[in-house]
């Protein structure tokens, strides 16, 4: 008996679409590839449901990936100036450098290793993170430990690069 | 023991409840005996907890719209026709089976309301009122969702929502009265044990001691507060659960331990669920978290009125969870803040679909599990 859809889609979804939006970094995106995901699944009924989604949406999201490169690249051609921004309060603007920074730390990562730490952020068990990505199980507490390593390494020293630039 | 220096993979593994039953004693017990990497192993706790704030900043804006949205004008057209044709016609096979389940089991709420949903383009999910008191837990999503302007615009919304929606559209006189009467007779039994519990003392050793390996390995979820969590596959031994913890699991005392799991919870770098039999069909779970970012942690109790696995603690949540809320509230009301000499830190909450006065009286009795 597969897992019941509905029930992983309540438990499941803000997971799939958190674990999207450190892929493409666009929260539409990531719920447009989380509910495509879904919508697929309806049409596959995996055995493993939790773990097929992963897989589908990580699939999806490097297609996406792939296509927003050729995208940005018409767009640098077709219009040198960026898009103006909304104004926005002070919060919003910290809120928005954070979590930009998290995101450059992230990127600094192997893709093996932002894998893995999304995957374990996501919920998934160092059993399902070795399924999906085919890492021995006993290999994935080394690779989470280097992952959160870097990752906070990683955005430590972009801060102190933005404050050396700034001061 | 005097084996080597545990590695780094293996204290991240031990401290995220994943060593295997084979190789978290030994690693408990080298800790035990050796500073060096006992001071290591509170590195990597930090470490893990570090990242994990780092990931919660990286959280996606909080949105309170759930999959499918009416009259959505931005340019999905391509992705609306993908995705609506499965699911129109998954909707249907849902509503069919779903007024046939309905009757016989309140599990079907979830699946007729996703069926709902699709069927309506989308539910009004903003429109659902909030519990009446947030938890500390179920606050954790919204922390981290790095300053979110609206608390009940958390993507963890629209999955605990559709129940809501389900039973307004089909209320049955049957599952009520049923319902009713599942409470009632919970409380009943609760009470029962607690005095019994009372009566009985030092005589006999501490049933919470005996841990009971579960028949199978269950896996499923339920509503922490609102904020959905994970239960993770594989049984925690007490060893394991006081690692990923940093401190012994909360149980009340002299209920059997039925087993001990690990669940996930965004904002809380460990939760471990204890489930305890209250009787022979009946079984609480207690939840003991420890904050990701702040050094904090927090008990819940959760009451499910009949559990074969823990998949059916979600069941407690859908059957009364008006009533269950305000009970909630209550028993957090109605508990004062117990000082615990050995974590003074720790919060406790009770709930569950049980009378306030019961809630309350569990989450007096729950105590810190030794060995």
């Amino acid at each position: 008996m597969p897992d019941d859809i509905a029930e992983v889609y309540r438990t499941t979804y803000a997971a799939l679409v958190r674990f999207l939006y450190r892929k493409v970094w666009d929260i539409e995106r990531a719920e447009d590839l989380a509910q495509e995901a879904f919508a697929r699944a309806l049409v596959h009924r995996p055995a493993s449901l939790r773990g097929w989604l992963f897989v589908v949406a990580a699939n999806m999201a490097r297609d996406e990936a792939r296509r927003a490169v050729r995208e940005r690249h018409h767009l640098t051609l077709l219009r040198s100036a960026p898009p103006e921004q909304a104004p926005s309060s002070d919060d919003v603007v910290e809120a928005e450098t954070e979590r930009a920074r998290v995101q450059a730390a992230l990127e600094q990562l192997t893709p093996r290793d932002r894998e893995v730490l999304l995957l374990w952020d996501a919920g998934l068990s160092y059993e399902a993170i070795a399924a999906h990505t085919g890492l021995a199980r006993g290999a994935i507490g080394t690779t989470l430990a280097r992952a959160r390593r870097r990752l906070v390494s990683a955005f430590e020293e972009g801060r102190q690069g933005e404050h050396v630039a700034r001061g | 023991m005097n084996m080597s220096h545990v590695d780094e993979g293996t204290l991240h593994a031990y401290l995220d409840g994943e060593l295997g039953a084979e190789e978290a004693p030994g690693v408990a017990a080298h800790l035990t005996q050796c500073p060096a990497c006992r001071a290591r192993l509170e590195e990597e706790r930090a470490l893990i907890a570090r990242a994990d704030e780092l990931l919660g900043l990286a959280a996606p804006p909080a949105r309170a719209v759930p999959a499918f949205r009416p009259g959505d004008l931005k340019p999905l057209a391509r992705l609306w026709w993908q995705v609506r044709w499965p699911l129109a016609w998954a909707a249907t096979v849902l509503v069919a089976l779903g007024v046939g389940m309905y009757v016989a089991t309140p599990r079907v709420a979830p699946v007729a309301s996703l069926a709902d949903r699709v069927e309506r383009g989308a539910a009004p999910v903003a429109a659902v009122p909030e519990p009446a008191a947030p938890a500390p837990l179920g606050r954790a999503p919204e922390r981290r969702a790095a300053r979110s302007e609206v608390p009940a615009a958390h993507p963890a919304l629209p999955p605990r929502a559709a129940p809501h929606a389900a039973r307004e559209d089909q209320p049955t006189a049957r599952a009520r009265a049923d319902l009713a009467v599942q409470a009632d007779s919970l409380a009943a039994v609760e009470n029962a044990s607690l005095e019994r519990q009372e009566t009985a003392s030092a005589a006999a050793p501490p049933r919470a001691a005996r841990l009971q390996a579960p028949p199978t390995a269950p896996v499923g979820y339920a509503l922490f507060e609102g904020a959905p969590y994970v239960i993770e596959r594989s049984p925690l031994d007490r060893d394991s659960a006081r690692a990923l913890l940093g401190a012994d699991p909360y149980v009340v005392p002299d209920l059997a331990v039925r087993g001990i799991y690990r669940a996930r919870v965004i904002g809380y770098s460990a939760v471990v669920v204890v489930e305890q039999a209250l009787d022979s069909s009946r079984v609480v779970a207690v939840m003991t978290g420890r904050p990701a970012s702040a050094q904090r942690s927090a008990v819940v109790v959760t009451g499910a009125e009949r559990v074969d696995s823990v998949a059916a603690m979600a069941t407690a949540g859908r059957l009364a969870p008006s009533a269950r809320q305000d009970s909630i509230a209550r028993a957090r009301q109605a508990a004062a803040p117990r000082p615990t000499p050995a974590a003074s830190h720790l919060q406790v909450e009770v709930r569950g679909p049980l009378s306030s006065d019961s809630l309350a009286a569990l989450r007096r009795l729950v105590q810190p599990l030794r060995p």
